[in-house]
C-alpha cells in the first residue's frame, strides 16, 4: 500500500532563508499525522507544499503517488487544505459558504446538498448557519472551516493549526470532529500544531520539526519512552538540546 | 481632556508613514502627479491659444476693388490669410490641407459696391469641424471679431458673415460652427470623464476584491480547490466588470442630467441635427467604440489584479492601484482640450502608448467617421490586454500570488519578513 504523503529531501528557500532543509517524512493512509514544532520551524511551509500552494526548491512530495508539482490539479481533487487563521467570505451566510465550496467538488446538486447537510451537522451551528459569517465568533468560524475541509471526504485533509486560538471547549469540539471523521470515513489527516500536548492526544504519529528538519518521528508513546519523557514537550526539549 | 490623544496620534502617524505603499501613493505620487497634470493643463491651454492664433484662412476674393483688399488686410491682423484663385468653394476644399488652413472666406463680387453704397455685403465663412476638442470653433470666432472691427471702422453691420461648416470634406450650409462646437462639447468632455471614473472605479473594485481574499485569508483555500486557477482570475475580472458597468450606467445617467442642465443655456440652432450632419457614429463605429471600451476596461482590471497581488491588505492594494491613475488622468485631461493629432510627435506617441487613451481617441474618431483609427486602437489595446492577462494568469498559476510582495525595505528587514512568512 502506497503512502498518503511521501516527502523526500524537501528544501524550500525564500531568498536567503532555508525554510525547509531536507525534510523527509511519510504519512500512512488513514492515520492522523502531526507535524509539530515551534513557530518558524517550517510547518506551514511544509503543509503549503503538500497542498500545492508552494513549489519545493528541491526534493519531491507525493500525495497518493501523485507528484504535487507535476500532478498539482489531480492532487487538488483528492485533498482539502485548512490554512491557519483562514477566513470565510464575510457577506455569505454559513450555508452559502458551504454550498459555494461543495459546488467545486461535485456537479450533482444532490451530492452537493448531501455534503452541505453533513457539514452543517459537523459544525453544530444549527440556525446560526443562516447568519452571515462576519457575525460568527472565532470558534464558530473555525468549526465552519473544519467542516468545510472534511465534508467532501477527501483522501487527505491538510489542517494547519486546526485549533489555533480557540478556547478549550471549541478546541475540544474541533478535535472530536477530526477524530470522528477519520474513524468513520477513513480520511487521512496531516496536521500541524505548536501545541504538543494537544497533538499527543490527537495524532497516531508525529514528527518533531526544528529549523526545517525532522529531528524525531514516531508514535507519541514510543517517543516519550525513547526519550524518557512524560510528554512531547519534554521530548522536543531533549531532542533540540534544551534539556 | 482627550487623555492619550497625543500618544495615539503618534502611533497612527508612525503606522501610516512607515507603510511605504501609503507613503508612495499619498505623498510621492501627488508630489509628482500634480505638477505633471498642471504642466499638461498649461500645455493644453497654451497649445489651444496658439492654435487659435495660428488660424489660417483661404480667401476667395471675387471682388477686384479696393474695399475687399482692405477687408483682407483687416483679417490679416488676427489670422493668416492666403488669397487663392478658384472658381468655387469646392475647389478650395482641396487646398485646405496644402495651406494647413481650417477656414475659407468667400468675398462676393459686389463686395466693394455694397460697401460704397453702405449696403450689406454677405461674406461666406466656411469653418472646418474635426471634433478636435473644447477649443474647436475658436478660429470662426476670431474671424467674427475681425469682421466686427471692420464694421466699426467702416459702417455698422455692413459686412455680414454667413456661416457654414466643412464636415468630413463636405460643405454643410446654414450651420454655425460655434453652435456645433457647443453641441459637441458634451461629447468632448463626457467621454474623458467617463473613462476616468469608470476605469479608476473598476480598478479599485478589482484590486479590493483580490486584496480582500488575502486579507480575509480566503485566497489560500481557494487556490487548493479543484478548480481552474484561470477561472479565479476571470471570475474576479467579470465580477468587477459587471459592478463597474452598473456603476458606469448610473454615472452616465447622472452625468447626462448634469450636462443637460448646461446645454439648456446653450443657444442651439434649430436646424443643427447631428444625425443629418453625419456627426454620430455609424453602427460599425459604435461597435468599435464598445469594443475599445471593453478591452481597455479588461486591461485596466487585469493590471489592477496584478498590482494588487503585491499588496497584503485592502488599504495597500488601493494605495498601489492609485499609482496607475496618472496614466488614466493625463490622456483624459489632455484629450479633453486637444486633438491628439495636434500634439508634438513625442507626446503623441506617449498618448498612443497608454492604452487608456484609446476609447477617448476612438470616440472622436468614430464620430468623424474615422473607423480605421478606432480599429487600430482596439487591436493595440487588445494586444496589450492579452499580454497583461497572460501575466495575470501566470501570477495566479504560480506561488507568486501568495508570496509576491512589494519590498522597499533593506535586506535585514526582508529577512524578518521572510521569517514571519514561513512560521
Amino acid at each position: 500500500m502506497s503512502f498518503a504523503v511521501e516527502a523526500k529531501n524537501v528544501v524550500k528557500v525564500f531568498g536567503i532563508i532555508h525554510a525547509l532543509d531536507g525534510l523527509t517524512f511519510n504519512v500512512n493512509q488513514g492515520e492522523i499525522f502531526g507535524l509539530i514544532g515551534p513557530n518558524g520551524a517550517g510547518k506551514t511551509t511544509a503543509l503549503r507544499i503538500v497542498s500545492t500552494l508552494l513549489l519545493p526548491t528541491s526534493g519531491t512530495v507525493k500525495v497518493f503517488d501523485l507528484d504535487v508539482v507535476k500532478n498539482a490539479d489531480e492532487v487538488r481533487r483528492i485533498i482539502t487544505y485548512l490554512p491557519e487563521e483562514a477566513g470565510a467570505y464575510r457577506n455569505l451566510s454559513g450555508w452559502e459558504y458551504l454550498q459555494f465550496m461543495a459546488n467545486f467538488n461535485t456537479k450533482s446538486k444532490r451530492e452537493a446538498q448531501e455534503m452541505v447537510r453533513e457539514a452543517a451537522e459537523i459544525t453544530g451551528l444549527h440556525e446560526r448557519l443562516r447568519d452571515k459569517t462576519k457575525t460568527y465568533s472565532k470558534g464558530m468560524k473555525r468549526r465552519l472551516l473544519v467542516a468545510r475541509a472534511l465534508m467532501t471526504k477527501p483522501k487527505l485533509a491538510v489542517l494547519d493549526e486546526p485549533t489555533s486560538g480557540l478556547d478549550v471547549l471549541h478546541a475540544y469540539h474541533v478535535r472530536e470532529i477530526i477524530k470522528r471523521y477519520v474513524k468513520e470515513h477513513g480520511v487521512t489527516v496531516l496536521l500541524s500544531s505548536h501545541n504538543m500536548l494537544e497533538v499527543e492526544h490527537l495524532c497516531d504519529r508525529v514528527a518533531l520539526l526544528n529549523k526545517g528538519k525532522i529531528v524525531a518521528e514516531g508514535k507519541p508513546q514510543e517517543l516519550k519512552e525513547a526519550y524518557k519523557s512524560t510528554n512531547l514537550e519534554e521530548v522536543f526539549a531533549k531532542v533540540v538540546g534544551l534539556a | 481632556m482627550l487623555k492619550g490623544f497625543g500618544n495615539f496620534l503618534l502611533k497612527e502617524l508612525k503606522e501610516l508613514i512607515r507603510d511605504p505603499k501609503i507613503l508612495l501613493a499619498m505623498v510621492i505620487v501627488p508630489l509628482i502627479m500634480f505638477p505633471i497634470l498642471g504642466a499638461i493643463m498649461n500645455f493644453s491651454m497654451t497649445s489651444a491659444m496658439e492654435t487659435a492664433g495660428k488660424t489660417t484662412a483661404l480667401v476667395i476674393n471675387n471682388d477686384s476693388e479696393d474695399n475687399s483688399t482692405q477687408f483682407i488686410r483687416y483679417l490679416n491682423i488676427s489670422i493668416r490669410v492666403f488669397p487663392i484663385s478658384v472658381s468655387n468653394v469646392n475647389e478650395a476644399l482641396g487646398l485646405l490641407a496644402q495651406y494647413n488652413a481650417t477656414e475659407i472666406i468667400e468675398i462676393p463680387s459686389n463686395f466693394s459696391q455694397c460697401i460704397n453704397a453702405k449696403q450689406k455685403a454677405v461674406v461666406k465663412v466656411y469653418s472646418t469641424f474635426s471634433g478636435g476638442g473644447m477649443f474647436e470653433g475658436i478660429g470662426a470666432s476670431i474671424i467674427d471679431v475681425s469682421i466686427e472691427q471692420f464694421n466699426r471702422d467702416v459702417a455698422p453691420d455692413v459686412v455680414v458673415p454667413e456661416k457654414a461648416v466643412i464636415i468630413k470634406g463636405q460643405v454643410v450650409e446654414g450651420v454655425d460652427p460655434r453652435t456645433l462646437s457647443s453641441l459637441m462639447l458634451s461629447q468632448a468632455i463626457a467621454m474623458p470623464i467617463t473613462i476616468m471614473i469608470l476605469l479608476s472605479y473598476s480598478m479599485q473594485i478589482a484590486a479590493t476584491s483580490v486584496a480582500m481574499e488575502k486579507e480575509e485569508k480566503t485566497l489560500e483555500t481557494l487556490l487548493t480547490l479543484p478548480m481552474d486557477r484561470f477561472a479565479i482570475l476571470m471570475g474576479k475580472l467579470s465580477g468587477s466588470i459587471i459592478v463597474a458597468a452598473i456603476g458606469a450606467v448610473a454615472y452616465m445617467v447622472g452625468f447626462n442630467y448634469y450636462m443637460s442642465s448646461f446645454m439648456a443655456t446653450v443657444p442651439l440652432g434649430a436646424n443643427v441635427d447631428l444625425v443629418s450632419l453625419g456627426l454620430v457614429p455609424s453602427l460599425l463605429g459604435y461597435l468599435l467604440l464598445g469594443l475599445s471600451l471593453f478591452v481597455t476596461l479588461l486591461s485596466a482590471l487585469a493590471l489592477a489584479v496584478i498590482v494588487s497581488a503585491f499588496a497584503e491588505d485592502v488599504r495597500s492594494a488601493q494605495a498601489i492601484v492609485g499609482n496607475i491613475y496618472p496614466l488614466i488622468f493625463i490622456p483624459s485631461l489632455l484629450l479633453m482640450y486637444l486633438d491628439v493629432n495636434a500634439l508634438p510627435i513625442a507626446l503623441r506617441i506617449f498618448i498612443y502608448a497608454i492604452p487608456f487613451s484609446h476609447p477617448i481617441i476612438a470616440a472622436k474618431a468614430v464620430t468623424m467617421g474615422d473607423n480605421l483609427t478606432a480599429a487600430l486602437g482596439v487591436v493595440y489595446v487588445a494586444a496589450f490586454t492579452i499580454v497583461i492577462m497572460y501575466l495575470a494568469s501566470r501570477l495566479f498559476a504560480t506561488e507568486k500570488i501568495l508570496t509576491a510582495k512589494l519590498r522597499f525595505k533593506g535586506l535585514r528587514r526582508r529577512r524578518k519578513a521572510v521569517a514571519e512568512e514561513i512560521s
